[in-house]
């Protein structure tokens, strides 16, 4: 039984001067090969869990380790070349093109003063290929469309040659092609890549459809997790978000519509 | 009523602060300007000085006159506190805006020129028609006027030297000054005179291309200046060989009665 | 090719500083002659290595702050050199080297406190303080200074001021060789960080999922930057325009990856300082203009081209 490559167990964490803790009691793990998804209201302390998950944050209880090794003690560069990680926002202050900006990704892989090797260079192109952006490589990022540079930025993390993908709220403000284009292109990188992926996520539905594993948190504690059939269940959604839904379901996925009525109580 | 209202018209506006109009002669006077203090005791006024500024150490009678600050700006509190009925200012762009403020407290002002030596019998003349001392006044002009028209001693060969006030970045005088004079009437010539301002900033390798054979510095101590120490400042020969000429700041800083003295210290000093 | 111009340029800027000037020397006499060997020679190499370290610490500066509008100025460091300078001569310390170290001092006294300010958040620093810190340190220097020239009795003071505007007088072989043994390490750590500082451009959170140590980064840019710019003021007082202007002209030809831009931003930098001080010895001869002057008068027309094509694409 090989070490899960993301591993949390009991973690609590609070941050400094607030009244509730972030975190509380969570545990999950990633091995290679599984789609895993957190999802929850906001507040539920999905970011925090990225942070202490990576190492950012050192859990007040409870473990945080990545490939068997505490994730606070891993070496920046160390890590990059493990775990890519898609965050929620980056700055574009200078004009790129969209290889230059894939290629940032190999910055974990060079020496000091070393100059890009053609296994660099083979490194950018499968990332490149993997996430359908090959034929964009020579465009100015700014011209790229939400999805495109979406991709890119995909692309990007693929390019340090990681085991663990992590992607923090990737779908947001992604219209419906481009979001169903992103977690398609995640899961199929699971499949074909042996990857592991850690996925914050606000779409129910598409985590449901798409992920392996579900964990589903309210306000900083577990509610429910497992496979996508066990989470996402009438009672615990409308529990978890205070609103009345019906489920359906579609390729064997459970699917949540929400109703039109008040809130119960 | 009307005849009334002419006349008080009439007297009110002969009686407008004016450094020209002769009115009476002026008793409490405030110099703003060191070279304007030692006119005034030399003019036999010593004793109507009631504000100095803090550079004013000649005579050293003036010592005992009050300060009323550096004068640059004029402090115009200090200077109205000492009640005077007349302010010597010297004619600069700041001064004029305090001569303004000083005449709209009623106090009399007068701007002076002095830059170069000629400004120094025209402004003797004027304190003295000022503190009523024509005579004194006149006699000390016709002094110091005649110091311009003496000619430069034939004995002595003619150098050359260049005036060095600071050397961080390298400022010189030129013939604006009338340190300039000083210079050619002791008999040397200032390689910058080709300069029309008073002072200049020049490069370094001006200095040392014009090569003059002495440096003068304003410095009250006989050692070389600080700069002569370092190395860029030893590619002017003058520097190389310690040709120096330190310049008591109290005589040679300000032109005044003491002119020819100081020409004379610095012809002493060109004949080493 | 754009490599080939920039050496090019650069050569060309130090020749012509060597056989320029105000003093005439004619080309036959240029190797015999003192003059070029003790005075232009050494002025034009400390104008490159000083127009140099600007223009790297300014592109660096720029990007651990993520403000195109930064100077190596904007940390204060001018206001403490000048401070320092003011203190020294109103208390009468003499001697040839008084006014660059003490100016050197105050520089770095202006560093210190301006990186505790940087810290006040906590372990972290953060260039936005370390900007406003800069400026508040500065005016707070320049403040105490201008009460020190009104309230001592040095004349001498006054003079001070033109010295902080910015000038190479003071260069010779000793200043040479001694910018020459300093400069390059703050250089090799500023180039050495080339990389994470492309990382910082995206942010300091992904910078460091791409593997960089965020926090080193920052203190060692931060601090070389400092470095380079503490000597260039005590050196040559305040040169402003080159750190700013300088390398938004290099990232026309070299876009913005550092390993292309910090060389470059070097050459240009010292290319352009050379020039400038050039035209400072000879537009206005037997004057000299303040070489800060020059700067400016070069720096701002090109800074408003720059802006206009900001603004047009």
């Amino acid at each position: 039984m090989t070490e899960p490559l993301l591993r949390l167990d009991g973690v609590t964490y609070r941050y400094r001067g607030a009244t509730r803790d972030a975190l509380h009691g969570v545990s999950l793990a990633i091995q290679p090969r599984c789609f895993q998804a957190v999802l929850g209201p906001n507040g539920s302390g999905k970011t925090t869990l990225v942070r202490v998950a990576l190492g950012g944050l050192s859990p007040l209880e409870g473990r945080a380790e990545i490939d068997g090794r505490p994730a606070a003690g891993w070496a920046r560069q160390e890590l990059a070349r493990i775990v890519g990680v898609v965050p929620q926002r980056e700055d574009n202050l200078f004009p790129q093109r969209v290889r230059e900006t894939v290629s940032l990704g190999r910055y974990a892989h060079l020496s000091l003063w070393g100059r890009e090797r053609p296994e660099d260079h083979a490194a950018v192109d499968r990332a490149l290929a993997a996430c359908d952006v090959a034929d964009l490589a020579g465009r100015w990022v700014w011209t790229l469309s939400g999805g495109e540079y979406q991709r890119v930025r995909v692309a990007r993390a693929l390019a340090q040659e990681p085991r663990l993908l992590v992607l923090d709220e990737p779908g947001m403000s992604l219209d419906l092609k481009h979001e169903m284009g992103l977690f398609e292109l995640v899961r199929r990188l699971v499949d074909t890549q042996e990857l592991g992926v850690l996925m914050i996520t606000h779409d129910l539905n598409l985590a449901a459809r798409f992920a392996d594993s579900l964990l589903l948190l309210r306000d900083g504690r577990p509610v429910a997790a497992g496979a996508p059939a066990d989470v996402l269940t009438q009672e615990i959604v409308e529990a978890v978000f205070s609103w009345p839904v019906a489920m359906q379901t579609i390729d064997d996925r459970p699917q949540m519509i929400p109703l039109r009525q008040g809130p119960r109580p | 009523m009307l005849r009334r209202l002419v006349f008080a018209v009439l007297i009110l506006a002969s009686c407008r602060s004016d450094g020209r109009t002769v009115g009476r002669p002026a008793q409490r006077i405030v110099s703003l300007l060191p070279s304007f203090t030692e006119l005034l005791f030399a003019i036999g006024a010593g004793d109507r000085v009631v504000g100095r500024t803090t550079w004013c150490d000649y005579p050293p009678a003036a010592l005992d006159v009050p300060s009323v600050g550096d004068g640059m700006p004029p402090n115009v509190e200090a200077v109205a506190e000492r009640k005077p009925d007349l302010v010597v200012l010297y004619n600069s762009g700041p001064n004029v805006i305090a001569a303004q403020q000083f005449e709209r407290i009623g106090i009399r002002t007068v701007l002076l020129d002095l830059n170069r030596l000629e400004d120094l019998g025209p402004a003797a003349r004027t304190l003295g028609r000022l503190t009523g001392l024509e005579q004194r006044a006149d006699s000390l002009a016709l002094a110091m006027d005649s110091l311009l028209h003496q000619p430069p001693p034939t004995s002595t060969p003619s150098t050359t030297l260049a005036f060095v006030v600071w050397d961080n970045p390298p400022i010189i005088i030129g013939r604006g000054s009338y340190l300039d004079q000083l210079a050619a009437l002791a008999g040397a010539r200032n390689v910058f005179a080709d300069v029309a301002e008073p002072s200049a900033q020049v490069s370094l390798e001006t200095i040392a291309a014009r090569n003059p054979e002495w440096i003068a510095v304003l410095s009250d101590s006989a050692g070389p200046p600080a700069f002569a120490r370092r190395r860029e400042w030893r590619a002017v020969r003058a520097v190389r060989e310690g040709h120096f000429l330190p310049l008591p700041g109290g005589l040679f800083g300000r032109p005044g009665p003491r002119s020819a003295e100081a020409v004379r210290q610095l012809q002493a000093l060109l004949a080493r | 090719m754009k490599w080939t111009v920039l050496v090019v340029a650069a050569v060309a800027a130090l020749a012509s500083s060597v056989v320029l000037g105000p003093a005439t020397v004619p080309l036959s006499e240029l190797f015999r002659s003192d003059i070029v060997w003790n005075l232009r020679v050494p002025r034009a190499l400390l104008a490159f290595l000083v127009g140099g370290s600007l223009g790297v610490a300014g592109a660096a500066l720029q990007a651990l702050v993520r403000n195109p509008l930064a100077d190596p100025f904007l940390l204060g460091l001018s206001g403490g050199a000048g401070l320092g300078a003011v203190l020294a001569i109103a208390l009468h310390i003499t001697g040839p080297w008084a006014l660059p170290i003490a100016a050197f001092i105050g520089a770095l006294a202006a560093l210190g406190l301006v990186y505790r300010l940087g810290l006040i958040g906590g372990a972290a620093l953060d260039p936005r303080i370390l900007l406003l810190g800069g400026v508040a340190v500065g005016a707070f220097a320049a403040a105490i200074t201008t009460a020190i020239v009104s309230l001592a009795d040095a004349a001498e003071l006054r003079n001070a001021f033109l010295w902080l505007w910015g000038g190479l007088s003071g260069a010779s072989w000793d200043s040479v060789l001694l910018v020459a043994l300093y400069a390059p390490v703050p250089l090799v750590v500023l180039l050495a960080a080339s990389r994470p500082l492309d990382l910082l451009a995206l942010g300091e959170e992904p910078a460091g999922y791409l593997g960089a140590d965020v926090e080193a980064v920052k203190r060692r840019v931060y601090l070389a930057a400092s470095l380079l710019t503490a000597a260039a003021v005590a050196v040559s007082g305040v040169i402003g325009f080159v750190g700013l202007v300088v390398p938004h002209i290099a990232r026309l030809a070299w876009g913005h990856r550092h390993r292309a831009l910090l060389p470059a931003a070097f050459l240009g930098g010292g290319a352009l300082l050379a020039i400038a001080d050039t035209l400072a010895r000879t537009v206005v001869a037997p004057r000299e203009l303040p070489v800060g002057v020059v700067t400016a008068l070069i720096g701002v027309p090109v800074f408003t081209l720059l802006l206009r094509r900001w603004t047009v694409a």
